[in-house]
């Protein structure tokens, strides 16, 4: 379905992304882990549309997505989350969605609207601003229930569970399952806890410093010693 | 039947036939009236643009001139029946909008002086295009408004009714499209345009299309203007006034509102020509820019929310009452 | 061929000179806060009228106009300037509108007290033709009031390189918060700004009165110059205001002489339009505040 080829991101001297490639196939779900700074959001950019690579390029079903803009790419099925919520502040929640549907998606349907707002546990907040009346979990709710809304086929989920404590992120990732389930979506999530990673994707891509340094099973590619010193930074023991 | 749609039926009379009873005899009463009623189409165009734009423009005239200029050629040159000629004013300077959507990328206080820039840069190809416009001297005997079903819209009545038609149409347009989801996503662009974007919203082309219906709206205002007055040269029909009088009168009127903006315009002009000339024949001019500075210094949000906050019929919480004003 | 060209490139100079002098005040203001003072052009309007009451009402000559002239609009300037500090949200396009009503009082004000007839200095010395190098030929006025602007430009050069104030105008117009963080008072040096801003305006306002005519249009004319200089120069150069100046004085200039003298303003507005839409920051500028 998607296919990343040999992508890099430079801006003022700094290469976020260097010669990244991957593919992804329909229904996978695909973890996208490595330390901070290493250049996973900025892939997210890159394959959603928000930053143009320079160099390499995106195919999208067998499509190069070249310049198309990222509110394009949102309609042909690329939907995204925020590491910070980026809520629509004016609307309330059900608004937030149906404006997503009404772009995103093209078309009217309430009712799936409802569906998805009871699935990620936000019908009782559904007429309330999106701004003042939610907590984290919700924000971070709306987030997904958002790009849902668009009906994506690939949905990238940038750490979603981030910030949430234990029983919450586990009962989410158990929500994002469901979801996956549901929707029948191709995922690529970035989360920083190897545990939900391990649960949730069967395959787990590192980055270190923009480049790719591992890809396979989470298990596997957590005991790579190139993965442990990226994270550590020193050799293994 | 309930209160509201007797509220409405009631205005509808008063304006349609209570003002035409009144002031149908003081035929300088009515030329006031139509005048103003000119105003409040560009103010409602104007806040139209900004406040479901998001976009404050300094430039309207343009739109004006263009729409005028479009009108009487059309009519003149190629025989076009009027009311048609006022649709194609609208569309003409709505293309016009299409010149200046470059501007789109700038930051609020510099696409308000691009606009600026747009209209004198249109005054002065009006002028020199003079084979065609006629130059600075103008167009003269532009054709007047035909008879429809008996009402002849050139006389003062019907021409009252005529731009009172435009005006409330376009408020109604402007409210329908506040409701819609191209207004709920407009409203969300404001705050944020890269969470409307990642779910599929086409900012920017949103954006131009509120351009372009302000530009239309405009547009038709300003057609109506030229077929009324009878003649036109660049320097009436791209005055700064039509830029001015519509900006305070939007501000004074409660630029949030649908409303306020046409009746602060009805009410401000009538309040300079009947009473401020009087007092101060050379300089009354300045009422409006002292309505400017006064409300954006008291209230930025106009006079109407100002008066809501102080009715006695408010809401319960006042912060809700304020807030809601403009939406 | 040639002399027109030289001609226009020198009466292009000259008007830059005056066009600098008339642009700084905004550019000033325009940096440290960070917004447009639509009512500048009338500030100097003012003082070119003051010009004229010295002269028609008191029989004094033009140039005694000048301190009078510092008063009365440095006082306008501060006004406007507490007014605009009064805004609380969106300053930039408050502050716009407010200037942009503001301008329309004193143009109406300037009506009413002067009527809507053309004035210019009766005064024949200013007007008399001075040539230089024997093919050069302008108004002893407009060679006066270039120097003076230049002077006034280099003073205020060095004023804001040397010494604390300009420092602190500088520094203000740079990172307002951490200005404050080194004991600098960012209201005191705004208001300052629109003082010299209104001190600039009263030598512009007089060179204007004795160079060429005035009428209270003129006001609002001035001012679109005044910002179109302002962004084409860019944040933060006071260099880039007297060639963006220069640079608009010529274009007029070549424009009038070769193409038509009506189509000098176009020239003014498709270059302000050329730099907002192809070099936002300015010929000269550091920072880019004008896309989004």
């Amino acid at each position: 379905m998607l296919a990343v080829e040999d992508v890099s991101v430079s801006f003022g001297g700094i290469r976020a992304l260097r010669g990244v490639s991957f593919t992804v196939t329909a229904g996978e779900t695909l973890g996208l882990v490595g330390p901070n700074g290493a250049g996973k959001t900025t892939l997210f950019n890159v394959i959603s549309g928000v930053q143009a690579p320079s160099g390499g390029r995106i195919v999208f079903d067998g499509r190069p997505l070249a310049r198309e803009p990222d509110w394009r790419r949102a309609r042909r099925g690329i939907g995204r989350t925020f590491q910070i919520p980026q809520p629509m502040h004016e609307l309330t929640v059900r608004e937030n969605l149906i404006v997503a549907q009404s772009f995103g998606a093209g078309r009217r349907d309430p009712a799936r609207i409802d569906a998805i707002l009871a699935l990620l546990g936000l019908s009782p907040k559904a007429d309330r601003d999106a701004s003042t009346s939610l907590s984290l979990t919700e924000q971070k709710a709306l987030e997904v229930a958002k790009a849902l809304a668009t009906e994506p086929r690939l949905l990238l989920l940038d750490e979603v569970l981030g910030g949430l404590e234990t029983t919450t992120k586990r009962a989410f990732a158990g929500t994002l399952a469901e979801v996956r389930e549901r929707y029948g979506l191709t995922l690529i999530v970035i989360e920083h806890d190897i545990e939900t990673i391990t649960n949730l994707c069967p395959r787990a891509l590192v980055l270190d410093f923009g480049e790719l340094i591992a890809d396979g099973p989470p298990r596997e590619v957590f005991r790579d010693p190139a993965v442990m010193r990226s994270y550590t930074g020193e050799a293994a023991a | 039947m309930n209160a509201r749609a007797v509220g409405v039926a009631a205005a509808l009379l008063v304006v349609y036939v209570g003002v035409p009873l009144a002031f149908g005899g003081a035929p300088y009463v009515m030329s006031l009236v139509i005048a103003s009623l000119t105003i409040a189409g560009i103010a409602v165009a104007w806040s139209l643009l900004g406040n479901l734009g998001g976009l404050v423009s300094f430039g309207h005239a343009a739109f004006f001139g263009v729409g005028a200029y479009t009108s009487a050629l059309l009519t003149m040159g190629a025989g076009w029946p009027v009311l048609l000629g006022l649709l194609a004013g609208g569309l003409g300077a709505s293309l016009a909008s299409l010149l200046t959507m470059p501007a789109l990328r700038l930051r609020g206080p510099y696409f308000a002086l691009a606009m600026l820039a747009y209209a004198h840069i249109f005054k002065i190809l009006t002028v020199e295009a003079e084979p065609v416009t006629g130059g600075a001297g103008g167009l003269l005997s532009i054709p007047g408004f035909p008879t429809i079903l008996g009402l002849p819209l050139a006389s003062k009545t019907g021409a009252y009714a005529l731009i009172l038609t435009i005006v409330i149409a376009s408020c109604l347009a402007y409210a329908g499209l506040r409701r819609s989801r191209i207004g709920l996503a407009l409203r969300a662009m404001h705050d944020s345009e890269l969470a409307t974007r990642i779910v599929g919203v086409p900012s920017t082309r949103l954006k131009a299309a509120m351009l372009a219906v302000s530009a239309f709206i405009t547009g038709v205002v300003g057609a109506f203007n030229a077929h009324q007055i009878g003649f036109l040269e660049p320097d009436y029909a791209f005055s700064g006034n039509w830029t001015l009088l519509p900006i305070a009168a939007a501000i004074f009127g409660g630029y949030r509102t649908v409303w306020g903006p046409p009746l602060g315009a009805v009410a401000i002009y009538l309040l300079d020509q009947l009473v401020f000339k009087e007092f101060v024949p050379s300089g009354h001019g300045l009422i409006y820019g002292v309505l400017l500075g006064g409300m954006i210094l008291l209230s930025p949000g106009g006079l109407l929310p100002l008066l809501r906050r102080w009715s006695p019929f408010r809401k319960a919480s006042p912060g809700a009452t304020v807030a809601h004003a403009g939406r | 061929m040639t002399e027109l060209t030289l001609q226009a490139l020198y009466s292009g100079l000259l008007v830059g000179g005056a066009y600098a002098m008339i642009a700084l005040g905004l550019a000033l203001v325009f940096g440290t806060m960070r917004l447009i003072n639509l009512a500048h052009g009338e500030l100097v309007l003012l003082a070119a009228y003051i010009a004229f009451e010295m002269e028609r009402g008191y029989g004094l000559n033009a140039l005694a106009a000048i301190p009078v002239a510092i008063v009365i609009v440095g006082a306008t300037a501060l006004l406007t300037y507490l007014a605009i500090s009064r805004i609380r949200h969106e300053r930039e396009l408050n502050s716009l509108i407010l200037t942009f009503g503001l301008a329309i009082v004193l143009t109406n004000l300037i009506l009413m007290r002067w009527s809507a007839d053309i004035r210019s200095t009766s005064n024949g010395w200013f007007q008399e033709g001075v040539v230089l190098g024997g093919t050069l030929f302008s108004m002893r006025s407009e060679l006066l009031f270039f120097l003076i602007g230049l002077a006034l430009i280099g003073a205020v050069h060095l004023w804001l390189a040397k010494t604390w104030n300009g420092r602190a105008l500088r520094a203000v117009a740079s990172n307002r918060a951490a200005a404050t963080l080194m004991g600098v008072n960012p209201a005191r040096v705004e208001a300052f700004s629109f003082v010299i801003a209104g001190l600039l305006a009263s030598v512009a306002g007089v060179a204007v009165y004795t160079a060429s005519v005035v009428y209270p249009a003129l006001g609002h004319n001035l001012t679109v110059k005044a910002f179109v200089i302002t962004v084409l120069a860019g944040l933060g150069s006071v260099p880039g205001v007297l060639i963006g100046a220069v640079m608009l004085g010529v274009a007029e200039a070549l424009t009038a002489t070769f193409l038509k003298p009506s189509l000098q303003e176009l020239a003014a507005m498709v270059i302000f339009l050329g730099v907002l839409f192809l070099k936002p920051s300015g010929l000269f500028g550091r920072s880019n505040t004008v896309r989004r």
